[in-house]
């Protein structure tokens, strides 16, 4: 049996188990043929009649013929990826459908959190993006799949390490404290941690919700701070069985080089060195050419496979999936290999009254990972350098940060696996009518092993030294909902109800151990070393989140909208007294177009205007228990009179404990347009906000005496978040062969922090401008670049003017830099020196996206951009330093700056970081008619293809606003500069009969 | 009937939202941490609660505190060699007397003393309310208040003019800067109250705990310093003191590096220390610092060391480098006469593992070139070299300027973290300052003597000749031979200032200091930030 007709067999079979008995009386015989927009006839649609049992499915003609009872008054058509259509059976033996696909339809669900609209009835600032509009490649995390695509979300990929995490914001800098990624909800349970999504295949998701405005995110209270995402994950329907492959294969190349000297060059560069030693430049000079950054890097191989099952009958659908893929990162020895397992299926009962829902879902990752030393080491070690002596062994040498990298990242064993499980069920009774009661409840279980070995490594004189890991994040989710729908003739009436409980439990697990005397055991043997070197340490916290939450939506008509939500949640992270907090939220919407004065426009199809006002609180930030007057280690001390512990661990205060400590409220205001004209050829919406943040969390300096440690997390200070965004798509060219759709966003954010001072239990705290970021590097040592500054973006700088270079290096700064002074003058003094505040923030991001048809092939192409960012070039400013040179190597850079003697920050190194990105580029072939098949579509992408920047770094995205170094380019010393990729996919999808 | 059933099923449907709600109390639990309300039952855990007390003392002998007390005197020096050892100008700012309220070390060492007085301002506010009271109550706060008035001893000594904290639950915003007098004062009157509860105990269980000698020691001190520190002189009272320890059965030692060895327990010198573990208890970095990378070749500190701290020719002069020399094969070894000498390593580093004591056995020459170590990185010979006539120089030849100090003995094969217990105070340096009392006393005698030649004797293996007589003992030769005895023990600023070198020009690249306001730190723009109350102290500019 071929494989072919085993599959369509198998399918067979399944579906015959799965589909209930059809019995129906033969009264009527209806046909027709469905089509797409286009004209393009759909196979595979379920028609089936409304209220009645049974259904067939359209054939690869789109043609369908079907029996049913004379009483039926409806016929309904649903097809995954459009919009379900009823149509009213007026005596006619012929019915011919047009489908629309559900990403241009108003009539689209959108979720909204504890329940979904039509996206035509949202009150709020809600984007909502489909499979087709997904970014193509290789998806290490699902969140790639809409980067550029969501006016308001920002989402930047720091490095190309397959095993990082993204940075994602969404309008903005909103806190101080913690990761300010958006809470990712999937199928309504939120994620523990958000950057648990690269644990979810990218293949089993159907469509991305965010929740941008305040108003709309105020449902989710305390977790709502950041904006939402949620997630919709495939799920099956009523209808014939459905098999469908997706893969594809992927080839990396290294994109960008640090331009550093080849042998050569440096060869020839260390003789111009004023009275250099010849001893010294042929003690150096191993006689290798050696580009150390290829040497630390390979062409990569990925491949991904996702195989869906799905399928049912009116009263059970379900979908099961498997997804396997293999990326090898571009750094030798690292690597992602993932293998999900999902299954999600719906039951309805007792005349439909009963809604049961599961999905049970399985990640493992097994992960490794980079060494991100290295990428210094190939910054600082000469190309003279052989990677490995003749004899094949790695060369082995050792100095300040330098040595093998090559030797590092291949001798040792660095591996992360993770396996997330997750079940979730809901089970909904119709009381009424107009009344459901339900009940949801999930767990999630995150673990996380890892481990790592290090042998003694050639040159450098280390222990070989082993540890593992072994960390789990739980929880638990319950709610009890009540849920109400009621329409009164031309007034539509919805409520919501619910009790929420989250618990959440982080452990850990840690041993290490050092001089191990048979190296090949790896870390699989931690107890064979030195006893007195082994180390165990454990951890476990636990925080709690309980919630009452209430909304309200009214609509007349379609045209006066009006939606209020209430929540009030408890979270045990904060003081007795400020547990509780209360989140309100109103929105109103008005359909204009629905108005008299604009009924007989006929090229205006919709047009509706929204306005919104929320607050939102803020706990994820921070961590538990910084309330309480807790004694953690305060390290060992020695106790030579105890017999049997000679070094106890002592117990010490391990914070100023804040009994205080509240929530960070956000308060968000929003207004938007919505409109759709020339049937629904150009189509676009405007959001404008006003957020601020109040009670910033964030660790204040308070003074020592009398306390003991320098900061104190405490609620103090504001800022404030004005943006713009307007996403426009239109279809300018739509031929019956031939079509253009482009389309684009593009966003506005200006973040101010508008206050740092204010009291804490009574105490003043006044930090107008507190230092955040470093300059990175051998030579600094809390050099200030970026600050926190009332009246100014988070993360500006604060730089010394740059005058040029002198032609001796100054004994007092020991460099040759100079700067202007206040009166204008030079200056080789620093401290002398006039600073400016310069502001780093991007003044637009921007995505354009453009998609061609021509028959059955397709491109598509993506552009993404920032405007107005600039970086300090870290990176440049070390390794463009001609005095590195002979012991280290430099750039082509260091020997035409002129810049002699020690570095120093200033505002030479800080550059325009504006940048266009040629994305990716897809070109596709929709094959039709295949027997065998519904729907072959084989294509190839590039993805990340080209860079338009001034920016002289290796690659202008780097990390902006996750950690204290935003801004600050300095990849080499472990923000986020794993070297990136140039990709070519060649991949296919293909659906069974 | 059909609309009451609806209503019952509403009810049971609000019944059942508000009754799921409230299952679990929003109390926190913790899980890895002690609440501090749960700790303080056991005797155990008391002095598992106190110890935190002595844990800040290990940034004191090799920390921020060492860099403050070393690199502005003439003794320490850390050169920038290019980048390295830059660190933002700090080292070069500590030693040409540059530096400012922002200057690292000015900020951090502030952070390691008070971190030491508020925690014990914690443990006492603790420790005094427990119920029922810990039996040894009157000694723990003998003890916590002598350890707290030591802290205050140093910030005193450092910045002058400190705020006076005592109780843990003080009002942050009434904190203000006390004048050094009243600092100085309520050390003196804090010690005093509490000595007559402290231990006598010299034993091994009391090790590096507080004892009414160290009691002694901070008070000798105080007292040695008090014309600084004040402006009155008070050497009677630095005699009486220091005659308390001397008599108090310490000894000292018969070979100069036991009492920094390995295993230093033992030592019968010690009269307190900071104990440190390779493995339990880190911050002794004492090789890692100051011995370069390709040391490990013959002091076999795994992963080699990090070439910062040395010292120059001017300080290296005053030590008597005359040795005897033997011959074995192609090697020659050294002898010196002055054992102290031995803690510098000079010269041509060989590839032979080094013994221990550093005195004796030192390989100093070899005919076998394939033992000549190389800089790795420069190709150079590792010849270290005393000259230093930069502060910061990016040549390769300049990564060898300057002596390195092999005082405290590397464990072999350890990474950066030593065994070896670092010495607060030690008889022989109450010997010193016995005898610097009685010549600024005018009171000297035979006693002093006596003394000074117990260590020199010792420093020359009882070779007589080098012992002094009564007109050696002048101020100048004790500040010397200060010098030779306690290099880089952390009272080396102290001294420069109290026998007026503190201010002078000296290599590499120092100017004469123009006025006497580098003798105090200045108060840390970090501390003025978070507590504007502060004032700076003279000389400095204002917030």
């Amino acid at each position: 049996m071929n494989n072919e007709k085993f599959l369509k067999t198998a399918c067979l079979l399944f579906a015959f188990v799965l589909q209930s008995a059809m019995a129906f009386s033969q009264n009527l015989t209806i046909s027709g043929t469905v089509t797409d927009e286009r004209g393009v006839s759909l196979p595979g649609v379920t028609v089936a009649p409304v209220g009645g049992t049974g259904g067939v499915a359209t054939k690869p003609d789109g043609k369908y013929t079907i029996t049913v009872a004379a009483s039926v008054k409806a016929l309904r058509f649903s097809f995954l990826g459009f919009a379900p259509k009823e149509v009213p059976l007026t005596g006619g033996k012929t019915l011919n459908v047009t489908l629309i696909s559900s990403s241009t339809t108003l009539n689209d669900v959108v979720v909204v959190g504890y329940g979904s609209v039509r996206k035509k009835d949202l009150t709020g600032a809600v984007a909502n993006v489909t499979a087709k509009d997904f970014n193509p490649g290789v998806i290490s995390n699902p969140l790639q799949q809409i980067q550029g695509k969501v006016p308001g979300l920002s989402i930047t990929q720091p490095g190309g390490d397959p095993n990082a995490n993204l940075i994602v914001r969404l309008r903005g800098q909103t806190s101080l404290s913690g990761g300010q990624t958006p809470l990712i909800v999937v199928d309504g349970i939120p994620l523990d941690n958000p950057n648990q999504i690269s644990n979810i295949p990218a293949s089993d998701i159907e469509s991305y919700d965010v929740l941008k405005d305040v108003s709309a995110t105020a449902i989710y209270g305390s977790r709502g701070a950041n904006g939402v995402i949620i997630i919709n994950t495939k799920k099956g329907a009523a209808g014939r069985t459905r098999v469908e492959y997706n893969g594809y294969a992927a080839i990396d190349k290294l994109r960008g080089d640090y331009n550093l000297l080849s042998a050569d060059e440096w060869r020839s560069a260390v003789q111009q060195i004023p009275n250099i030693d010849q001893q010294t430049i042929s003690a150096l000079d191993k006689g290798a050419n050696t580009d150390w950054l290829k040497a630390i890097t390979r062409t990569a191989f990925t491949n991904s496979n996702n195989l869906g099952v799905s399928g049912g009958t009116e009263t059970f659908n379900y979908r099961a999936s498997l997804n396997y893929m293999n990326q090898q990162g571009i750094v030798i020895n690292t690597n992602k290999e993932q293998l999900g397992l999902r299954f999600s299926a719906e039951q309805k009962a007792l005349n439909n009254k009963l809604n049961i829902q599961t999905t049970l879902s399985y990640s493992q990752n097994k992960r490794k990972l980079a060494d991100y030393n290295i990428f210094e080491y190939v910054n600082t070690t000469p190309p003279t350098f052989p990677v490995t002596n003749p004899d094949g062994s790695y060369y082995g040498y050792f100095d300040y940060h330098e040595q093998n990298p090559v030797a590092q990242q291949m001798l040792q064993t660095n591996t992360s696996n993770d396996y997330l499980t997750q079940l979730y069920a809901k089970v909904d009774y119709k009381l009424l009518s107009f009344l459901t009661l339900g009940t949801t409840g999930s767990i999630s279980h995150l673990n996380t092993q890892t481990g790592f070995f290090q042998p003694v490594l050639p040159g450098v004189g280390n222990k070989n030294n082993a540890s593992q890991g072994n960390a789990n994040v739980d929880s638990k989710k319950g709610d009890v909902h009540l849920n109400f729908l009621k329409d009164f003739n031309k007034h539509h009436l919805s409520g919501t109800l619910v009790y929420e409980f989250n618990d959440f439990v982080n452990s850990n697990f840690n041993a290490s151990g050092q001089e191990y005397l048979v190296e090949d055991l790896g870390d699989n043997n931690l107890g064979a070393g030195n006893s007195a070197k082994n180390v165990i340490s454990s951890y476990k916290e636990e925080f709690i989140i309980e919630s009452y939450l209430a909304r309200a939506q009214y609509n007349y008509n379609s045209t006066y909208y009006l939606t209020a939500s209430f929540r009030r949640d408890g979270s045990n992270k904060f003081g007795a007294n400020n547990r509780w907090g209360s989140f309100p939220s109103v929105s109103a919407a008005w359909r204009i177009k629905n108005e008299s004065f604009l009924k007989n426009v006929t090229w205006l199809d919709d047009l509706k205007i929204n306005a919104g006002y929320g607050v939102v609180g803020n706990q994820d930030a921070i961590n538990p228990y910084n309330t309480l007057l807790l004694l953690g280690s305060g390290g060992r001390f020695y106790t030579p009179g105890n017999p049997t512990n000679q070094y106890p661990d002592s117990y010490t205060p391990i914070q100023n404990a804040n009994a205080d400590l509240q929530w960070e409220r956000r308060i968000g205001r929003n207004i938007g347009f919505n409109f759709s004209m020339f049937n629904s050829r150009f189509t676009g919406n405007i959001n404008a906000f006003n957020d601020k943040t109040k009670d910033l969390l964030f660790n204040y300096t308070v003074p020592v005496p009398p306390y003991v440690y320098n900061s104190i997390l405490a609620n103090v200070g504001d800022l404030k978040n004005k943006g713009l965004e307007i996403q426009l798509s239109g279809d300018v060219i739509k031929g019956k062969d031939f079509s253009w759709s482009p389309s684009g966003q593009i966003t506005f954010t200006k973040t101010t922090i508008t206050s740092l001072s204010g009291s804490y239990n009574g105490t003043d705290i006044s930090t107008d401008m507190v230092p955040i970021g470093v300059a990175q590097g051998r030579g600094y040592q809390n050099n200030y670049l970026t600050y926190l500054k009332v009246g100014q973006s988070p993360y500006v700088f604060y730089l010394p003017k740059f005058a040029g270079v002198a032609s001796a290096i100054s004994p007092t700064s020991n460099s040759n830099q100079l700067y202007y002074d206040a009166a204008g003058n030079t200056t080789p003094d620093i401290s002398k020196a006039k600073y400016d505040y310069i502001d780093p923030t991007p003044k637009f991001t921007y995505g354009i996206s453009n998609t061609f048809n021509y028959k059955q092939l397709s491109l598509n192409f993506f552009l993404r951009g920032v405007y107005g960012q600039k970086l300090f070039n870290n990176y440049d400013n070390i390794v463009s330093n001609y005095s590195r040179l002979p012991g280290n190597n430099v750039t082509h850079n260091a020997l035409t700056n002129g810049i002699r003697g020690s570095q120093t920050t200033s505002d030479y190194w800080l550059q325009n970081a504006s940048y266009l990105k040629l994305d990716n580029v897809t070109l596709a072939y929709n094959f039709r008619q295949i027997k065998g098949l519904d729907n072959l579509r084989v294509y190839v992408t590039g993805s990340n293809l080209l860079t338009f920047t001034p920016y002289k770094g290796i690659d202008p995205e780097v990390v902006n606003g996750d950690s204290a170094q935003s801004y600050i380019d300095a990849n080499m010393y472990g923000y986020g500069y794993y070297p990136k990729s140039r990709t070519f996919i060649l991949g296919a999808s293909v659906a069974f009969k | 009937m059909r609309h009451s059933y609806k209503y019952i099923k509403l009810g049971i449907a609000l019944t059942l939202l508000v009754s799921a709600a409230g299952c679990k109390k929003l109390e926190p639990e913790v899980y890895s941490r002690v609440a501090n309300e749960n700790f303080w039952q056991t005797p155990d855990q008391i002095a598992a609660g106190i110890a935190p007390a002595y844990s800040q003392l290990r940034n004191i002998p090799d920390g921020n505190f060492h860099d403050l007390q070393e690199e502005s005197s003439d003794e320490l020096v850390v050169p920038a060699r290019g980048n390295d050892w830059l660190a933002a100008g700090q080292h070069i700012q500590l030693f040409t007397h540059t530096w400012n309220s922002q200057t690292q070390q000015v900020q951090d060492a502030w952070n390691d003393l008070y971190s030491g007085v508020t925690k014990i301002n914690f443990i006492l506010s603790i420790v005094n309310n427990l119920n029922p009271a810990p039996a040894t109550l009157p000694a723990i706060n003998a003890e916590l208040k002598t350890l707290r008035a030591l802290y205050y001893y140093w910030l005193m000594d450092l910045y002058g003019n400190v705020p006076l904290v005592t109780d843990f639950n003080t009002n942050p915003n009434g904190v203000k800067n006390s004048t050094r007098k009243q600092v100085y004062d309520f050390i003196e009157s804090e010690i005093k109250a509490n000595m007559g509860q402290l231990s006598t105990d010299r034993s091994l269980t009391n090790y590096g705990r507080i004892n009414k000698y160290v009691a002694d020691c901070i008070l000798a001190k105080l007292y040695l310093n008090s014309v600084q520190y004040v402006g009155t002189a008070r050497y009677a009272d630095c005699i009486k003191v220091c005659d308390t320890v001397i008599t108090a059965g310490y000894s000292l030692e018969s070979n100069y590096f036991d009492n920094f060895a390995i295993e230093n327990q033992s030592s019968k010198e010690n009269i307190f220390v900071v104990p440190f573990d390779n493995v339990n208890i880190g911050g002794n970095n004492w090789a890692a610092q100051t011995l370069h990378y390709q040391n490990d070749k013959n002091y076999q500190i795994s992963g080699g060391g990090w070439n910062g701290y040395c010292t120059n020719a001017e300080f290296y002069s005053h030590f008597d480098t005359t040795s005897t020399y033997s011959v074995r094969g192609k090697n020659t070894y050294r002898t010196y006469n002055d054992a102290r000498a031995g803690q510098w390593i000079i010269g041509q580093q060989y590839a032979e593992i080094a013994t221990y004591p550093p005195n004796t056995g030192v390989l100093s020459n070899s005919t076998d070139a394939t033992l000549k170590i190389k800089d790795a990185q420069t190709g150079l010979d590792l010849s270290f070299y005393s000259d230093i006539t930069e502060i910061s120089n990016p040549a390769a030849s300049f990564r060898l300027a300057g002596l390195r100090n092999v005082k405290y003995w590397p464990n072999p094969g350890i990474q950066v973290s030593q065994n070896n217990d670092m010495v607060i105070f030690r008889l022989a340096d109450v010997l010193l300052m016995r005898a610097e009392a009685s010549v600024r006393n005018g009171s000297q005698s035979n006693v002093d003597l006596g003394y000074v030649n117990q260590i020199r004797m010792r420093a020359y293996g009882g070779v007589q000749k080098y012992a002094w007589t009564m007109s050696d003992l002048t101020l100048n030769n004790l500040f010397l031979e200060r010098g030779r005895e306690l290099a880089w023990e952390n009272v080396r600023r102290q001294d420069c200032i109290r026998f007026g070198n503190f201010a002078s020009a000296r290599k590499p690249q120092k100017m004469q200091d123009a006025d006497n306001h580098w003798e105090i730190y200045p108060i840390p723009q970090n501390q003025h930030i978070a507590n504007p109350n502060l004032t700076q102290n003279p000389g400095y500019a204002g917030f």
